[in-house]
């Protein structure tokens, strides 16, 4: 409060409006500070909540303006402010509550009658005064008590090989016995090998693997055990699959236009790499900064690129940047970070110490990339291509990066022969709509893209000093009425303020504009007679034979012609693949490119021969910063913001980022071993992974909001030991495999305490019952009828075909848009979005499916040939039946009923196509809940 | 986790043997409500509104592509006096638009409240004084694609559930051998296909069962409903011999008792499905009355969909966008309401008559409206339709707990863009939710770090709608 003196005076000048203060006003600034606090309380606040808030708060902030915190004040609303508190200029808000039209005024009719002339002048004096307004009762972005997983791990005990069971089983054990529970016995071994095998291969183990396993009495039978299915190239299918989840992984776009291909070609290629990733136990900061920057640490041509579907494989949007966008930032800050950073795109988050100014500050980190579709090594397993395969290839490479010259010279071109009107625009931006609005978009049409994008270049910083645009930023935003008035003064002002105006402009501006038409055509006479000179130039050379120049001579002709063709210039269309640059174009010209382009995707898509492919993320040659904008909204556009990483991770103070986008440092302050959530939300996941349940509830949100782990010492530990590692993945998944508290058993022991203390067994008291997740089943179906092939690179196979070979279900194809409906009803994760967790819910769909889907019968059938086809006692059929499905001999009980029911189908009989009885057992048994969940 | 039911289906079982009939019947308890707590991984439970509701189910019949608001239900006589020249207001829209096209139709006052609808709906209009119809609405872009998500998902681009999953997540569904929110759609998907009816974030199950209602097999129309390869008898003993060997395993989780459950539910869905589309049972006058087109015929399935106890039921008009009428548009719009104004009539009839009409909310619109002005197509020739127009489209709304005769908001004289009251879809949505009898700010799903609304940050309750 240094400057309530300074503000006094100010107040003083209030009272000529309103009274309350009057006698107050030369009295000593603290009792000014008080008498303000106090016409605040009695005046001001009452009014705000009981007129204002209703539809300026935090239910409901009509025009995106708040009047529930001095925060919100200061903000304004989408016209910008509304006040400027401390100072004696008059804001909007004062102009409303003054304004005599009942359709302008605040509060509006239907909120009551006007606020009376006291009234107002109490929130005039009090503006005045600096609208000092408890900090109390300030907005939640004050900042929270510490949290936990803001603050670095903090582990009990140095994470070794030594000591990795016995510190688990140990924090487990506190919490357990604090609680009064204590931990289950240690489950049979054949739940335990089959618990492995599903929690890490997603298979069951054979009936031999599982006689073998109970049957070895050696003292690390276990070990042996997680270390060979550890070493199993299953592995990685499985463990694939979750981060699958985290990535929002499909094989297509999600909805788009007509004319552009739905199918990613370099979807598989992804998802190869992941399992290939986890198959390798490729480090896990390695893992994550493959997939935010392989482009800028491994060589072109490397395999490695594919990673970069991580950031690529995200939903299309109808190609609207800023949700494509978005959508990156979510699945990096949500995927890697646990943090809801996406939650910044409109406001300050509401919960955890994200800035809107961090969001925009990665968003620019994405702006400043561009997705680049590029071959990668032809994988062993694919048949040769042959050369006229190779060349038509080629011939339709070459056809699309020459449509894509042809149309982009001809748009710059165009773009420039008509410069003029695009300056003429930016006195009309609300004729060209944002992006998001799509418009058909004639070729004789200024395109509404490239107006926003002079926007955005005039709209600089510096460049009312800039030689070349000064005069035209100064007087392209005066108001019609009086322009010849103003105008005179504007541009004298420049000539004084700009030294080295650029001769040209400084002759074209000789005399004052008389309109805005005339500011913009004069620029536009200026940049055709460059144009002109330059075309003179380059036809000079080529007459007399030598080389094209590469200036012009006339230094400030030169500056102009660089303004308008150089690569910043918003009239140049970079050489960017369509997606990128398709608003930028009119709509002739982008479906002729869609049209090239998909023919090259067209004849990549269904060729068994072609190269895998990644869509690469490059950056481009001038990284931009993104402007913030307010609620999100590209009207409302505020200050660029440097890109740099979070301020919460970073510090207050982050640097910008320096390298080119910044992906690659964004992806450094990621894997920064002292990163407080990186390898605890990993480590979380991995422990979700193989137990069922994550410490923390929240596997994508260690924020405020997010409720404590169920074991925080033990996940600070994990989180540790992933680290001390190396970050190795399969090191922290064998320490938690070899943890008692992994291998106690699921069961409810007689007597238990446990259902009534901890009935979600988030302390762990016993192992949790998992059910087979679609792939899980389908996986496993197919293992136990004999009919899952382990080959399963490149392009995605139907999940439910009617006929073989079948491949794993992370090899079959994910469409976003037409989710096979199975997977979708059996809750598979939405590929829409990131998915933290799947849900797991019971509907009748699933049992109908069970019931009826001809894939059930097929595996069903499949599966009776196996162990029906012997001529021996039905017996022996049953056994085997049990044995193949469940890794057990049938119970009497068991066998009786079985027998009964094959008998009475016997006698039943059956149709024609429909299932003989042994089939309809191997069915039943397929669909058991001895089956569906794993103890 | 809940606690256990009081008389669990493994008691049952172990009490009856394998007497299925005991097992059927704990299911019909728990569909009655008598059994305590459904298992938490049924997210189609039953669960209570936040305040009494004024209807309990929901019908959209939705004119996707765009319906002319200015030729059906909101009279602009200006027009006709701007016809051939240009409207002194012309607003931005997907493409380039010419001149003021007056409508080619008459427009009539209706019933005691003189509610004005064109002669296109001259048969719905017997059902003026049920009929409350949003004037004012707007959406934020002239496209399809976004403006079918604002209106069904509440939001232009992110994914989110829509409406229908919404309810389904608040509500439940009342008919458990029936899909809880279903979508029909003639002859194939509107455009965006089952994002339309889609879950977001909330569980997959919860989606929308999309059917192609120009089939009446039941087969065609809902996914795995008949088994290519067991007859009843035999799935029968296949459910007993299960149930059988789950009683012996003897294992204690609810989520095991209710995939049990899962499977007796549908079991019998297959046969009560079946008859729910089965227009046989109905009387030769209704039939009649719906007419045997397959607008009629999808109106009289939705009807009987509705009276089982299915939360929500999407009507669409056809694949694709037929209501998008950028061309020709008085033929157009001829056959299009030709198709639909005598079967809605008869729908609006016939839930009257049976009473659903208080309880049942029918909402009827498109995803935006269409531009006062004559489309112009890209010899600058104008094209005699009218393209698309987010600035300004009306919807009505009739049935449970909505005023009747009531027009809310107006355009502007000429019909292009919401100038009095205007109403954003969120406030519709918030008002549909209101008459299911939830709160709008109530219900919500945490999800990415924050609990999410169908209306998002918006919203409010068009009380003058309500009765």
């Amino acid at each position: 409060m240094g400057c309530i003196r300074a503000v006094t005076a100010v107040a003083v000048a209030g009272l000529a409006f309103g009274q309350p203060l009057a006698s107050k006003a030369a009295e000593p600034a603290a009792a000014d500070a008080t008498a303000v606090a106090d016409l605040f309380e009695r005046h001001v606040r009452p009014v705000l909540v009981e007129r204002c808030t209703g539809c300026h708060g935090p239910d409901t902030a009509f025009a995106s303006l708040r009047l529930d915190s001095r925060a919100g004040l200061v903000a304004g609303g989408d016209g910008g402010p509304v006040a400027f508190p401390g100072t004696p200029r008059p804001g909007e808000l004062s102009r409303r509550l003054r304004h005599g039209d009942d359709t302008v005024r605040m509060p509006p009719p239907e909120a009551g009658p006007r606020l009376s002339p006291d009234v107002i002048a109490a929130i005039e004096t009090w503006l005045a005064a600096g609208a000092p307004w408890p900090s109390a009762h300030e907005s939640p972005a004050a900042p929270a008590a510490p949290h936990w997983a803001f603050f670095p791990r903090q582990p009990a005990a140095e994470p070794t090989a030594a000591n990795s069971a016995r510190a688990i089983d140990g924090f487990v054990d506190a919490r357990l016995h604090a609680a009064g529970l204590s931990r289950s016995p240690s489950a049979d071994g054949r739940t335990l090998i089959r618990r492995a095998s599903f929690a890490l291969l997603g298979l069951p183990p054979t009936a031999a693997e599982v006689a073998a396993f109970v049957a070895d009495e050696r003292p690390d039978a276990w070990e042996r055990l997680v270390d060979e299915l550890l070493a199993s190239p299953r592995y990685g299918e499985h463990l694939g699959r979750l981060w699958l989840d985290v990535a929002r992984y499909a094989d297509t776009k999600g909805y788009v236009y007509d004319r552009e291909e739905r199918f990613f070609v370099h979807a598989p290629a992804y998802r190869d790499w992941v399992i290939d990733a986890f198959n390798a136990d490729l480090p896990y900061d390695r893992f994550v900064t493959l997939q935010l920057a392989a482009d800028q640490v491994v060589p072109a041509g490397s395999r490695d690129l594919a990673a970069l579907g991580f950031l690529t494989t995200g939903r299309r949007f109808l190609g609207v940047t800023p949700d494509i966008i978005d959508d990156r930032i979510d699945v990096v800050t949500r995927g890697l970070l646990g943090l809801t950073v996406s939650c910044a795109r409109c406001h300050d988050h509401k919960y955890d110490p994200v800035p809107t100014a961090d969001y925009y500050a990665l968003y620019g980190v994405f702006a400043s990339s561009v997705d680049r579709l590029v071959p990668l090594p032809v994988r062993d397993d694919q048949p040769a291509a042959a050369p006229g395969w190779t060349a038509e290839l080629e011939r339709r490479r070459r056809a699309l990066a020459d449509g894509s010259l042809r149309l982009r010279s001809a748009a710059e071109t165009r773009a420039r022969e008509r410069i003029a009107d695009y300056l003429f625009a930016q006195r009309h931006l609300d004729r060209y709509p944002e992006l998001g609005f799509d418009q058909i978009i004639a070729t004789a049409d200024l395109v509404p893209a490239v107006v926003r994008r002079w926007q955005g270049f005039l709209g600089r910083p510096g460049l009312d000093r800039d030689p070349v645009w000064a005069p035209l930023v100064a007087l392209l935003p005066l108001a019609d009425e009086g322009f010849a008035v103003e105008a005179p003064g504007v541009l004298a002002a420049v000539r004084a303020g700009v030294t080295d105006l650029n001769p040209l402009v400084a002759e074209a501006f000789a005399t004052p504009p008389h309109d805005g038409r005339d500011v913009a055509d004069r620029y536009g006479r200026l940049f055709a007679a460059v144009a002109a000179r330059w075309q003179a130039a380059r036809d000079g050379a080529t007459a007399a034979g030598s080389p094209q120049p590469a200036a012009l001579d006339d230094a400030a002709a030169e500056a102009l012609r660089r303004a308008l063709e150089g690569p910043g210039s918003p009239t140049t269309i970079p050489d960017e693949p369509i997606a990128a640059i398709e608003t930028l174009l009119p709509s002739d010209a982008v479906n002729e490119l869609w049209k090239l382009s998909n023919e090259v995707e067209r004849w990549l898509l269904p060729a068994p021969q072609a190269p895998p492919h990644a869509l690469a993320c490059h950056d481009r040659p001038l990284p931009v910063d993104a402007p913030l904008l307010r609620r999100g909204n590209p009207a409302l556009k505020g200050p660029p913001v440097p890109r740099h990483f979070l301020t919460l991770l970073a510090g207050a103070e982050a640097p910008p980022f320096t390298d080119g986008s910044g992906r690659l440092e964004m992806a450094a302050g990621i894997v920064a071993p002292d990163n407080p959530l990186t390898a605890r939300v990993w480590a979380n996941r991995l422990w979700m992974h193989v137990t069922g349940a994550g410490l923390v509830d929240t596997p994508s949100d260690f924020g405020t909001r997010a409720a404590p782990p169920a074991h925080p010492e033990l996940l600070d530990w994990l989180a540790e030991a992933l680290v001390a590692d190396g970050w190795s993945t399969k090191r922290l998944l064998r320490r938690i495999l070899l943890s008692e508290t992994f291998r106690q058993s699921s069961a409810v022991a007689a007597g238990s305490a446990g259902p009534t203390i901890d009935p979600a067994n988030r302390l762990l008291w016993r192992m949790h019952t998992r059910r087979l997740s679609v792939e899980q089943f389908r996986d496993t179906w197919l293992a136990l009828a004999g009919e899952l092939r382990f080959s399963g690179s490149g392009r995605p196979a139907e999940p439910f075909a009617a006929t073989g070979p079948f491949r794993r279900t992370i090899h079959c194809l994910v469409d976003r848009q037409y989710l096979a409906a199975p997977l979708r009803v059996f809750d598979m994760a939405n590929p829409d979005l990131h998915t933290p967790a799947r849900p797991e819910t019971t509907v009748p769909q699933q049992a109908l499916f069970a019931l009826n889907h001809p894939f059930v019968a097929g595996r069903a059938r499949a599966l009776a040939a196996r162990v029906f086809c012997t001529d021996g006692p039905p017996e022996e059929g049953l056994t085997a039946l049990w044995q193949l499905v469940l890794q057990r001999a049938p119970t009497a009980a068991e066998r009786e009923a079985a027998s009964a029911f094959l008998d009475a189908a016997r006698r039943a009989g059956q149709g024609p196509g429909e299932l003989t009885p042994d089939e309809q057992l191997a069915q039943v048994l397929l669909v058991s809940n001895e089956l569906m969940f794993v103890e | 986790m809940p606690p256990l039911p009081p008389l669990s289906r493994r008691e049952l079982l172990a009490r009856g043997g394998c007497g299925l009939g005991l097992v059927g019947l704990a299911g019909l308890l728990a569909d009655a409500g008598e059994l305590s707590t459904p298992p938490a991984t049924d997210p189609l439970a039953v669960k209570p509104p936040h305040f009494a509701p004024r209807a309990r189910r929901l019908v959209h019949v939705f004119l996707n592509g765009g319906p002319s608001h200015v030729d059906t239900l909101d009279p602009k006589p200006a027009l006709a006096r701007y016809a051939g020249q240009p409207l002194p207001l012309s607003l931005t829209t997907e493409r380039k638009t010419g001149t003021a096209l007056p409508s080619p139709f008459a427009f009539q006052r209706h019933g005691a409240s003189g509610l004005e609808l064109s002669e296109l709906f001259a048969r719905t209009a017997i059902h003026a004084d049920r009929i409350a119809v949003i004037r004012s609405m707007f959406a934020h872009v002239p496209n399809h694609e976004p403006s079918l998500m604002l209106m069904n998902c509440g939001d232009s681009v992110q994914p989110r559930p829509s409406v229908g999953s919404w309810l389904l997540y608040g509500l439940g569904s009342e008919n458990r051998n029936l899909p809880g929110f279903i979508a029909m759609c003639p002859g194939g998907l509107p455009v965006k296909g089952p994002d339309n009816w889609q879950a977001g974030f909330l569980p997959g199950s919860l989606q929308g069962t999309a059917l192609d209602s120009r089939h009446t097999a039941v087969e065609k129309l809902i996914e795995n409903i008949h088994s290519p390869h067991a007859g009843p008898a035999q799935q029968r003993r296949q459910l007993d011999l299960l149930a059988r060997l789950e009683a012996a395993r003897g294992a204690a989780d609810p989520r095991l008792e209710a995939r049990i459950g899962s499977f007796e539910l549908a079991f019998r869905m297959q046969t009560e499905a079946a008859e729910a589309f089965d227009l046989a049972g109905e009387t030769r006058e209704t039939r009649e009355l719906y007419g045997d087109t397959v607008h009629g015929r999808q109106l009289l399935v939705a009807r009987r969909l509705l009276e089982r106890g299915v939360r929500a039921v999407q009507v669409w008009h056809g694949a694709g966008q037929p209501w998008d009428n950028h061309e020709q548009i008085e033929p157009n719009l001829r056959r299009l309401c030709g198709e639909l104004d005598g079967p809605l009539s008869a729908f609006l009839t016939d839930l009257g008559r049976r009473g659903l009409l208080d309880d049942t909310l029918v909402l009827v619109g498109g995803e935006f409206g269409r531009t006062p002005a004559v489309e112009l197509g890209g010899d600058g020739a104008a094209k005699a339709g009218r393209d698309h127009n987010h600035y300004g489209f009306s919807v009505f709304l009739a049935g449970g707990g909505i005023r009747g005769g009531t027009v809310h908001g107006a355009t502007d004289d000429f019909g292009f863009r919401a100038a009095v009251d205007p109403v954003s879809v969120h406030d519709l949505h918030a008002t549909i939710l209101h008459l299911l009898g939830l709160d709008h700010k109530r219900l919500t799903y945490r999800y990415a770090g924050r609990d999410f609304r169908l209306t998002d940050v918006h919203g409010r309750v068009l009380q003058p709608l309500l009765a």
